[in-house]
C-alpha cells in the first residue's frame, strides 16, 4: 500500500525568548520533536497520542506545511512539505482548531464559500462540494445557511470546520483534536464520519487527540509520542500487550467460608470488597487468567461459594498512554 | 485558481462584513465630512481662508472635502493590507489561507479592491454634492474625473501597499510599526499638504509612493492645470509596475519567514 504521509526524522527546535530585566532576554531552546518517523497509508487512521507538549500539533504543522522542520524530511502524498509546499496544500484538508478559524460575520455557508475559491474551487463545483457537504454534516438542520458563525454553538463549529478540511476533497486529512469539547452526539458524528471517509473512500487520515476511548475506537493504528519522540507505536491491542500491567479478574460471591486463606494458598495478588446483600467483590491481578480462571472457579464451588458474575478487565489504552507517557517501562 | 474568483470571494466577505456592521457602513459615509470639517476648524483657526485660496488656488473646503476622500481612498489599500493579516491572526484564519494552495500575490492584490470599490463609489456622497454646489452642474462632470482618477491611484497603489505591509508584518508586533507607518504615508501621498510645498528630502520620499504622483494629478485638475498630468501618470504607472516584483519578493520572504518560526494555531 502506498504511502500518504511520510515523516523521516524531523527534528524543531523553538527558540524562545525569556525576558531578563528591562533590556536584557535570554533565548532558551525548546526541543519540540527529535527524530521523529512514522508513515500513514491511504485508507488508514493513525492516531497521535501523548501529552500537552509532545509534539502533536508541531508534527501536524510540519505535515501542513506551517511551519518548517530544522531537519529530516517529510512527504506528503509524494511531495516534499519544504521543496513543494503548493502540490502539499492540494493534497491536504486540515483542522487545526474548532472554535476559531472562520469570519464571525459571514453564515457557514459564506465561510466556506470563501475557502472554497482559496482552495482554488470553481463558482459551480463550491457550490456543489458545500451542497453535498452541509446535508454530510447536518449543518443545514443546524441553520448554518442563516446564521453567523459568531452565533454557532461548538459543536456547529466543529462540523464546520470538518467541512472546510473536506471541501477541496483532499486524499489526505490532517486532523488536530478534532472533538475537542464537543457534546457526545457531534463527536460520535465527526468520529463515524472520520471512518466512513478513511474506510469507504480511502482517506489518510492523521489524527490527534487526547480522549483515549476515541483513539481506541477510531484509529487503525497508534503512534504515542512525548518530548518529541515516538515512545510506541502499534494498533491498540498491539500497545496493550507491550504493557506489563496485568489483568485483573473480578468475580462476585456470596455465601460460602473465608475467601483470603483460599486466594492466599494459591499464591494469588488479590483486593477483597465487601458489598451489598452480602456480596463479596473478589479483583485478581494476573498475566493470564484464561488460564487460571478454571481452577479458581472450582476452588469457589468447592468451598460453597454462589458465583454471580465473573469478569476480565484487560488494561485501556489509558493506562499504555500514561505508562509510555510517563516513560515508566 | 483565478483572480477572478478571488476577487469575488473577497469582494463577499468584505461586504458580508460591511453591511453587516452597520456603524462602520455609517462612518465610512461620514469620514470625508469628519476630516474635512476637523481640518478646516484647525485651519480656520490658525490662518486665513483667503489667503489658502491665493497660495492653494482653490476654495479650502473644496480642496479638503477632495483631499479627505482622497485620503480614504487611496490609503485603503494600505490599510487593508496592513490590518488583514493582524485580523486574520485575530479570527484564527491565517493558518487556514498559508494551508491554501491559492497564489498569495493574487490573494494579497485582490485584498484591497472591494473597500476600494465602495470608497470610490462614495464619491458619489462626499465630492458630487460639494462640486454642484461650487461648479453647478460642470461640478458634476469634474467629480466622475476626479473620482476616476482617484480609482486609479488606488489600483496603483496596490503594489506598493503589499510591499509596505509584507515588510511591516515580517518584523515581530508589526502593529506597533504600522501605526507609525501608517500616518508617515498619510503625509507623503501629498494630499493635505501637497508635494510642490515639501522639503526636498519630503518630496524625494513622496515621489517614491506611485499613488502620490496621482494625488498631484488630481490636484492639477480639480484647480485647472492640465499641464504635466500625462508625465505624472505616467511615472505613477512605471512605479507601480516596479513594485511588482519587488512586492512578490517581499510577500515570500515574509511567508518563508513566518513559516520558520511557525504560524501560530491558538
Amino acid at each position: 500500500m502506498e504511502n500518504a504521509v511520510e515523516a523521516r526524522e524531523l527534528v524543531k527546535t523553538y527558540k524562545v525568548k525569556k525576558k531578563q530585566g528591562l533590556f536584557r532576554s535570554l533565548q532558551e531552546n525548546v526541543e519540540a520533536l527529535r527524530g521523529v518517523s512514522f508513515k500513514v497509508k491511504y485508507g488508514e487512521i493513525v492516531g497521535l497520542l501523548g501529552p500537552n507538549g509532545a509534539g502533536k500539533t508541531t508534527t501536524i504543522k510540519i505535515l501542513s506545511t506551517l511551519l518548517l522542520p530544522d531537519s529530516g524530511t517529510a512527504l506528503v502524498a509524494g511531495y516534499d512539505v519544504v521543496r513543494e509546499p503548493d502540490k502539499v496544500r492540494r493534497n491536504i484538508g486540515l483542522m487545526l482548531t474548532i472554535e476559531k478559524g472562520f469570519y464571525g460575520k459571514l453564515t457557514g455557508r459564506e465561510n466556506l464559500e470563501y475557502f472554497a475559491a482559496l482552495y482554488g474551487l470553481t463558482k459551480q463545483k463550491a457550490v456543489e462540494r458545500i451542497n453535498y457537504l452541509v446535508k454530510l454534516l447536518e449543518l443545514d438542520k443546524l441553520g448554518a445557511d442563516s446564521k453567523l458563525f459568531e452565533e454557532f454553538s461548538l459543536g456547529m463549529k466543529a462540523r464546520l470546520s470538518l467541512a472546510r478540511a473536506l471541501l477541496s476533497d483532499a486524499p489526505i486529512l490532517l486532523l488536530d483534536e478534532p472533538t475537542l469539547g464537543l457534546d457526545p452526539p457531534s463527536a460520535r458524528r465527526i468520529r463515524e464520519l472520520v471512518k466512513e471517509l478513511a474506510h469507504g473512500e480511502r482517506k489518510a487520515v492523521l489524527y490527534t487527540t487526547h480522549n483515549m476511548f476515541e483513539a481506541e475506537i477510531v484509529c487503525d493504528r497508534i503512534i504515542l509520542i512525548n518530548k518529541g519522540q515516538i515512545v510506541a507505536e502499534g494498533t491498540p491491542n498491539e500497545l496493550k500487550e507491550r504493557i506489563p500491567k496485568l489483568k485483573i479478574l473480578n468475580i462476585l460471591i456470596r455465601g460460602g467460608n473465608d475467601v483470603k486463606p483460599m486466594l492466599e494458598t494459591m499464591g494469588l495478588k488479590y483486593d477483597v470488597k465487601a458489598e451489598d446483600n452480602g456480596i463479596l467483590s473478589v479483583k485478581i491481578h494476573l498475566r493470564k487468567p484464561e488460564e487460571l480462571l478454571d481452577d479458581i472457579l472450582k476452588m469457589l464451588v468447592r468451598n460453597e461459594f454462589e458465583i454471580i458474575s465473573v469478569k476480565i478487565e484487560e488494561p485501556t489504552l489509558e493506562d499504555v498512554f500514561i505508562y509510555f507517557s510517563e516513560g515508566t517501562k | 485558481m483565478s483572480f477572478i474568483d478571488i476577487l469575488r470571494a473577497e469582494y463577499r466577505l468584505v461586504y458580508n462584513d460591511v453591511f453587516r456592521r452597520k456603524s462602520v457602513l455609517l462612518t465610512t459615509i461620514m469620514y470625508p465630512y469628519i476630516f474635512t470639517a476637523f481640518t478646516l476648524f484647525i485651519g480656520y483657526s490658525a490662518g486665513s481662508p483667503s489667503v489658502f485660496t491665493q497660495k492653494m488656488g482653490i476654495e479650502p473646503a473644496l480642496y479638503m472635502i477632495t483631499a479627505s476622500y482622497m485620503l480614504m481612498s487611496i490609503l485603503t489599500s494600505l490599510d487593508d493590507l496592513l490590518w488583514k493579516p493582524l485580523f486574520d491572526t485575530y479570527t484564527g484564519t491565517i493558518i487556514y489561507i498559508l494551508a491554501s494552495p491559492v497564489n498569495r500575490f493574487k490573494l494579497y492584490a485582490a485584498i484591497p479592491f472591494p473597500r476600494l470599490t465602495l470608497l470610490v463609489l462614495l464619491g458619489f456622497t462626499s465630492l458630487l454634492p460639494v462640486y454642484i454646489y461650487y461648479f453647478g452642474l460642470g461640478g458634476l462632470l469634474l467629480s466622475l474625473l476626479i473620482m476616476g482618477v482617484v480609482a486609479l491611484g488606488c489600483l496603483i497603489m496596490i503594489p506598493f501597499a503589499i510591499f509596505v505591509a509584507s515588510s511591516v508584518h515580517r518584523v515581530g508586533e508589526s502593529w506597533r510599526i504600522l501605526n507609525v507607518v501608517r500616518p508617515l504615508i498619510m503625509i507623503f501621498l501629498g494630499v493635505y499638504y501637497p508635494r510642490i510645498y515639501m522639503p526636498l528630502g519630503a518630496y524625494i520620499i513622496s515621489s517614491l509612493i506611485p499613488s502620490s504622483h496621482i494625488v498631484e494629478a488630481a490636484q492639477r485638475l480639480l484647480i485647472g492645470i492640465q499641464s504635466g498630468v500625462y508625465v505624472l501618470f505616467a511615472i505613477a504607472f512605471t512605479l507601480a509596475i516596479i513594485y511588482i516584483p519587488i512586492s512578490q519578493f517581499t510577500l515570500s520572504s515574509w511567508e518563508r519567514k513566518k513559516v520558520k518560526e511557525g504560524v501560530r494555531t491558538s
